[in-house]
């Protein structure tokens, strides 16, 4: 209000003359009214340029740092009473424990948690049935493993619980093994792209060749594809390319056809010519070429193992060599069968499974007859991938995406730390509190031995976490060093600024001088009376 | 323009003390850097993927079209696939109504290679090179709908090879004449590639004026950095042409092509022999290198650590025995 009656003052009193003090005071308002300009702005001007930022939850992203083993359970299931069983898993239990090395600082690890329960068990990950038998009378103590989630243990009926437990405790200890070594595989995807391609490298001085591949796919690689479902999408497509070309590597040639030599082989397949280009934006590609070599090339072996005709191209996939048979001539139209493809289809099964990371040693590795106790494992032949083999897979890409998850959440909050000028919007947090969420699901789900849960929800922690992280909004506001935004507001506010401070220097030393003065004034009746 | 970054030179000079306190966070940031290199030494290296950068639109810019398009066909020729290949280029020369050579590109007067000629595929072209477009690229922050081709699809066992050319000054490179791009855009992209482990190694490589600043402010582990000139010093052109009417090659780069002509797939040359060849009087500014942050020494890190074609080959023995009926049941 005293700003009002100012205002008012000074528009009433415009005409008159003016003095020293009508022009303070003009200068007082002046000033005022830029201070308040400056004061409604201030605000205004904060909450229209500031960054926004959702409060992410940071402090629980930080505790999920795993300072413990990850516990996953394993259900065996035999032949037994229950009291037998207990038995059995007490003396398991104290085997893989004295096996295990202990923790370093820092390590992390899985830890397999042993149960054995008598009866049948439920055709689910994680539920294995071992059962007893008597070995035959030369060969001694063995296992004989089956496609399906069974065992077979031989061994004399006297030492029955011995052999299950020791068993449990080999497999157990294998797993763990496994669980950290080093892989060169694929990681998890929701979904492959997997392409076959028939590569004819000359039609005209060669055969035109062509492949019943609907049929082969149907008896080789479908199967594969659906039982992997429950995991993976394996999405199949075939195409022929003819007039392909030579590799870019010319092959030795030899007595009777050609020759790759090992060191060929890295630049067999990288040729611009050969495309090979998806229209899938984001799953990981999967290329498998069947190279029919032009004629005059043929045979074409690779050197080293004898009859070798296929290769693997880590994290790309890989090739066979089909050689015509002996005496094709030019211009014949060859059309490769189901069974002529069996034996390629094999390759890239066996190549498949290599590149996204079945491994061939589960439950254990092959063991010879003389080992004790020796390991048939009987292969899923009519699959491509017997169920121990594609629990271990389960087990590997749930550790794997759980730990995406945990290790992108920290990132994420890392970043956005580090970034004061990331925007972060809403959807980021609603993402992260999800992934959380699934984490806490996985969790849950292991500690009721519900595989195919955990494998889910750790998915969906490990996609949610990913799509925060990549998310499109998420990129930081170019950097705006403090140069550039002086150089940006000076020429709005130097041309004010000026002679605003003027006038308020002119106005605080205009208040000092009254100052002494009013002090002066009223210290003088004081004075005046001492004197008296 | 010239009256702002001469503003700008006058505040850099009042905020130094602030410039001094980011270095020595980076110096810390950097040995942190080397402890988790340590500790994640193990990832082996399974693919090669190159980013080329040309940020210069105009006719007169033709040269740096140039450059890159160079630089594409000898990491090609090297062996990298085009899928792997991020080509940026601002401005299509080889259609441009000035070019009396239409439809070509060449890098050198003899005019012997069309660098235009085929198989040349443009992920990004035209007003799509931007710095947001190269910042998404790099962060792998793009749109859902984004084609394969246009992605950089690295993971921990990929390196990197990045090449920009343009013109730029001290800590900025322009993009497209319109918005430049700085030295701490890229350091954070690049720690946010780290981040997410979206790279084994880095090298980079930036043919511009005052090219060293614009790796002076990175601070993400593993990144091997070579620039055409030092601060305040101009880089230039080769090779006027008469007929085109203008520069066709940098000097930084055609002397770095010149040695990659003597390197193919199998080849056994290091970082280090690269380095050694650099010659001021032929390029006619100091180039400068970076290697604090890369882990390897530069004698044994081979050129095809990042240009050629690596790939893991491992014999397929026998065939998985599918289909065909066990013996036994």
């Amino acid at each position: 209000m005293a700003l009002g009656a100012r205002l008012r003052a000074l528009l009433s009193r415009r005409s008159e003359p003016r003095t020293v003090i009508s022009m303070h005071r003009e200068r007082q308002v002046a000033v005022l009214s830029i201070l308040v300009v400056l004061l409604v702005g201030l605000p205004l001007w904060w909450t229209t340029t500031r960054v926004y930022r959702a409060d992410l939850p940071a402090a629980e992203v930080r505790r999920l740092a795993p300072a413990r083993p990850l516990r996953l359970p394993l259900v065996f299931h035999v032949d037994a009473g229950a009291l037998e069983a207990r038995q059995i898993e007490q003396s398991a239990r104290a085997l893989v424990d004295a096996q295990r090395a202990p923790l370093a600082p820092g390590e992390w690890r899985v830890h397999y948690q042993v149960a054995v329960r008598p009866g049948p068990a439920p055709d689910a990950p994680g539920h294995y049935t071992l059962r007893l038998g008597a070995p035959a009378a030369s060969a001694g103590r063995g296992i004989e493993v089956d496609p399906g989630r069974s065992a077979t243990v031989l061994a004399p009926r006297a030492a029955a619980p011995d052999a299950l437990s020791e068993a449990i405790a080999e497999i157990v200890a294998a797993e763990e093994r496994a669980a950290h070594g080093a892989h060169s595989a694929l990681k998890y995807a929701p979904e492959y792209a997997i392409t076959l391609t028939l590569l004819n490298e000359d039609p005209v001085d060669g055969a035109a060749v062509d492949w019943d591949i609907e049929q082969a796919l149907d008896a080789y690689l479908r199967p594969l594809a659906r039982k992997m479902q429950p995991l993976t999408r394996l999405s199949l497509s075939s195409q022929v390319l003819h007039h392909a070309g030579p590799p870019p590597v010319a092959p030795l040639k030899t007595a009777n056809g050609t020759r790759l030599t090992r060191e060929m082989l890295p630049h067999f397949v990288n040729s611009p010519s050969w495309n090979f280009a998806s229209v899938d934006p984001t799953s990981p590609m999967l290329n498998f070429v069947l190279f029919v070599p032009a004629l005059a090339a043929q045979p074409m072996r690779i050197a080293g193992k004898p009859r070798a005709e296929a290769f693997l191209v880590s994290q790309w996939g890989g090739v066979s060599i089909a050689n015509l048979p002996a005496g094709t001539l030019p211009g014949a139209k060859v059309v490769l069968s189901r069974e002529d493809l069996q034996r390629h289809m094999g390759y890239f099964v066996a190549q498949l499974r290599t590149l996204i990371g079945i491994r061939s040693d589960v439950p254990l590795p092959q063991r010879a007859a003389g080992a004790r106790p020796w390991v048939r494992v009987r292969q899923a032949t009519d699959t491509g991938v017997s169920d121990w083999e594609l629990d271990a897979l389960l087990r590997q890409w749930l550790v794997h995406n759980r730990q995406t998850a945990i290790t992108t959440l920290q990132s994420l909050v890392r970043l956005v730390e580090s970034l004061p000028n990331m925007v972060v919007m809403d959807e980021i947090k609603t993402q992260v509190d999800q992934s959380l969420r699934a984490l806490h699901a996985v969790d849950a789900a292991l500690g009721r031995a519900d595989y195919l849960g955990a494998f889910s929800s750790a998915a969906a922690a490990s996609t949610l976490a990913e799509a925060a992280f990549f998310d499109p909004t998420m990129v930081s506001m170019l950097y705006f060093p403090d140069q550039h935004k002086l150089a940006i507001y000076m020429p709005y506010f130097l041309p004010v600024a000026l002679p605003v401070l003027a006038a308020v220097k002119k106005i605080i030393a205009q208040w000092r001088r009254r100052k002494p003065a009013a002090a002066a004034a009223a210290a003088a009746p004081q004075e005046s009376k001492k004197t008296n | 323009m010239r009256s702002v970054w001469a503003l700008l030179c006058v505040v850099c000079t009042l905020l130094a003390a602030g410039v001094a306190r980011a270095a020595g966070v980076a110096r810390a940031a950097g040995a942190e850097a080397r402890i988790a290199r340590f500790l994640d030494g193990s990832a082996s290296h399974t693919n090669n993927w190159a980013v080329l950068v040309c940020t210069s639109r105009f006719w007169f810019n033709y040269r740096h079209v140039a450059n890159t398009l160079s630089m594409y066909r000898t990491v090609k020729r090297m062996g990298i696939p085009d899928s792997h290949i991020i080509l940026m280029l601002a401005d299509d020369m080889a259609c441009n109504p000035r070019n009396c050579y239409p439809a070509t590109v060449f890098g050198h007067p003899r005019k012997t290679t069309d660098l235009y000629g085929d198989n040349v595929e443009v992920d990004y072209r035209g007003y799509e090179v931007t710095v947001e477009n190269f910042i998404r690229l790099l962060t792998g922050r793009v749109e859902a709908h984004t084609p394969r081709s246009k992605r950089l699809l690295t993971d921990d066992k990929s390196n990197v090879f990045i090449y920009m050319t343009g013109h730029g000054g001290e800590d900025f490179l322009k993009f497209q004449d319109a918005e430049e791009i700085n030295s701490y855009d890229i350091a954070d992209a690049m720690q946010q590639m780290w981040e997410k482990r979206r790279y084994r190694e880095i090298l980079f490589m930036i043919d511009t004026c005052q090219a060293n600043t614009m790796f002076s402010k990175f601070y993400a582990p593993n990144v091997l950095s070579i620039g055409s000139s030092g601060k305040g010093e101009n880089s230039y052109s080769h090779f006027y042409d008469r007929d085109i009417g203008v520069s066709v090659i940098d000097r930084f780069t055609y002397y770095n092509l010149a040695f990659f002509e003597s390197v193919d797939m199998s080849s056994k040359h290091t970082m280090a022999d690269l380095i050694a060849t650099y010659n001021t009087s032929l390029i006619h500014s100091n180039p400068g290198v970076r290697s604090d942050l890369f882990a390897r020494e530069l004698e044994k890190t081979y050129l095809t650590d990042f240009f050629g074609a690596v790939q893991e080959v491992e014999l397929t023995a026998e065939p998985f025995p599918i289909g065909v009926r066990p013996a036994s049941t």
